[in-house]
């Protein structure tokens, strides 16, 4: 979710293997650097990507000698998803981060095989992409401060979640402004 | 160059390598090495040691190059876990003496390589099974079981003595124990080793997969006993007055 | 219907695998142990399609095994599970996947803390005070969920172990002939009585 001049980025915890809970810390949000990218999905692949980001990210660092943009990053993710194009990751990542340059809010979302889907507003994935579009469209403002996105985006987040049986279990949500991260762990129904 | 050749130089790279001895007792092979004087500032600790693993029942010590015995090394360790992984047993000594001397003698062979610049002492138990095992690979190819051997720099003289004072155990029909086979290969090591026991490694298997590396005060307690007995028998044979 | 039990506590880690070596419905062995040992400080537990799940447990246990022998250092817990999860997740895309699911229980002497992994043939790894793979944790998970606490000693854990044997006993539909126990901690891998 984009504020003003921050943006916001949250997942729940739970891990499970269909209707059955394995894990209740199973955090879905990763950062490299200041740029964070949310992986929901198939949780192995949300794995592999993950370590594979940090891997690119790492070479990028190295050979850059700055730390990766979130434009760049977005770019990243869509060439890596679709590499596989006939064997994609099953995963619905989502990034967000303040370009430390511009110090503009940026967000995207991707489908599984890395088509960009830019947005200024909000962007949601997972199981519970229904009810967090109808729970987004109803609670968002546009030109949040840092205090009221997190308010509006965990509302969104743990009402959507409440009305899936497949996510919820704890949830963790980042608030990222130009010089800050805030990082906040949500209590949430365990049922 | 001839194929023949390189094996000549690899058998030079052998004999400048440091000397290492292998020696088998009734129920114990031992291994021991000169080590390679450290310099200043290397920390012994994590300068890679010239008795290897290859797997829990198996010791290699090497001479000659140390680049290339760490790959055919790590060959013998691939070729162990493959062997356990394929027919559950590990492997015996001979199998493995037989797989390391193939590798270097496939490398005598094809072209566009070089042979090993290493012999090998390969020692160890078969799985239950109590007869210590030494084996001697060469850059050719060619292998051979001992009941005691060195090879490396010196390693002439040593074999000599070990000849000499190995054959005084067949003569009298009894077999070295574990403190005799201990210090005969430290004695045989002295022979070329002048700067004594820091400069000296030792490695002592037991059957079912007991290895003992002796630290540089147990090894220096045994030259102690050696020199004591050295010096004895200096008094004995001095002319009497 | 395999059944692989893992609990964690204070200082080790303890594993539970059913004796029942089963294909179809007949019950073909009554001691089949369910595990393999990796190294000194760690243990893998699996279940999964039969053929693949010795040949994977035993592949891993090569390569960890290879690994201590080249680096003079065992792998640790985590290594450990990192790198089963990522030779699954390999094997998923695979023209033949491995379908083994896997508890790793392990004991860390560097921290001196044991650790419980679980991993899936997706290759999914969770990090877990208590699992169990397949039906039995369908079973277990709301006994475990009532009774576990995290600073239990292993006397305590193997309690709860046998709620969870009980439970099973009572509720599978066939008999699984018992359980193999084994416990991981700071002095190594060691098998428990169990019954």
């Amino acid at each position: 979710m984009v504020g003003k001049d921050c943006v916001a980025i949250a997942s729940d915890l739970r891990l499970g293997s269909q209707s059955l809970g394995v894990s209740n810390n199973f955090e879905k949000v990763f950062n490299f650097g200041h740029v964070f990218l949310g992986l929901t999905g198939l949780a192995s692949d949300v794995t592999t990507l993950s370590e594979t980001f940090r891997f690119k990210t790492n070479m990028y660092k190295m050979r850059e000698d700055r730390l990766i943009e979130p434009e760049t990053f977005a770019n990243l993710v869509s060439s890596t998803l679709y590499e596989k194009r006939f064997g994609p990751y099953f995963v619905g990542p989502i990034v967000a981060g303040i370009n430390s340059k511009t110090e503009k809010p940026f967000i995207c979302g991707f489908d599984l095989i890395g088509c960009i889907d830019f947005a200024k507003d909000f962007i949601v994935a997972g199981t519970a992409s229904d009810q967090l579009y109808g729970m987004c469209e109803s609670v968002y403002e546009p030109n949040l401060e840092p205090e009221d996105l997190f308010e509006t985006i965990s509302q969104a987040l743990l009402n959507a979640a409440d009305r899936d049986a497949l996510s919820g279990w704890g949830a963790v949500v980042y608030v990222i402004t130009k010089d800050k991260i805030v990082k906040r762990y949500l209590k949430s129904r365990q049922d | 160059m001839s194929g023949y050749d390189k094996v000549e130089y690899a058998l030079e790279a052998v004999k400048r390598g440091t000397c290492a001895v292998g020696v088998k007792g009734k129920e114990v092979v031992v291994l021991g090495c000169e080590k390679r004087t450290t310099l200043k500032l290397q920390d012994p600790r994590i300068t890679p040691s010239k008795i290897n693993k290859v797997d829990n029942h198996v010791l290699l010590a090497f001479a000659g190059l140390n680049a290339d015995a760490r790959i055919l090394i790590d060959k013998a360790r691939v070729e162990a876990q493959s062997h356990k992984l394929t027919v559950e047993d590990p492997v015996t000594i001979e199998y493995l003496t037989k797989y390391v001397a193939g590798v270097q003698q496939r490398f005598t062979q094809s072209g566009g390589v070089r042979p090993f610049g290493i012999a090998t002492l390969i020692a160890g138990f078969d799985e239950n099974d109590n007869t210590p095992r030494l084996y001697l690979t060469e850059p050719s190819g060619i292998y051979s079981a001992w009941k005691a051997n060195s090879i490396g720099k010196s390693s002439k003289t040593v074999r000599e003595f070990l000849e000499k004072n190995y054959s005084k155990y067949e003569e009298e029909g009894t077999e070295l124990s574990d403190e005799e086979t201990i210090k005969l290969t430290i004695k045989s090591l002295l022979e070329v080793v002048q700067t004594g026991a820091k400069n000296i490694e030792i490695a002592v298997m037991k059957p079912n997969r007991v290895i003992k590396y002796l630290d540089n005060d147990e090894i220096a307690k045994v030259v102690e006993e050696i020199e004591a007995e050295k010096a004895a028998e200096a008094e004995k044979k001095k002319p009497k007055h | 219907m395999d059944i692989v039990l893992g609990i964690q506590v204070e200082d080790s880690v303890i594993i539970a695998t059913s004796k029942a070596f089963t294909r179809g419905i007949s019950v073909l062995k009554t001691t089949d142990d369910k595990t393999r040992v990796l190294n000194d400080h760690n243990l893998m537990a699996f279940t999964g399609e039969s053929g693949d799940t010795v040949q994977f447990a035993e592949l891993m246990q090569a390569n960890i095994q290879l690994h201590g022998m080249r680096e003079q250092v065992d792998l640790r817990p985590k290594a450990i599970a990192s790198f089963v999860r990522g030779q699954l997740a390999k094997s998923l895309r695979s023209r033949k996947p491995f379908q083994v699911n896997v508890l790793l229980a392990g004991f860390d002497e560097t921290t001196n803390l044991p650790n419980l992994s679980m991993i899936d043939y997706l290759g999914t790894r969770v990090d877990l005070p208590y699992a169990a793979h397949g039906y039995a944790a369908f079973y277990t998970m709301s006994l475990l969920d009532h009774h576990y606490r995290s600073n239990m000693s292993v006397d305590d854990g193997l309690r709860i172990l046998k709620m969870c044997s009980k439970e099973l006993s009572t509720r599978m539909p066939i008999d699984f002939k018992g359980l193999y126990v084994k416990v991981v901690d700071a002095n190594g891998i060691r098998e428990v009585d169990f019954e």
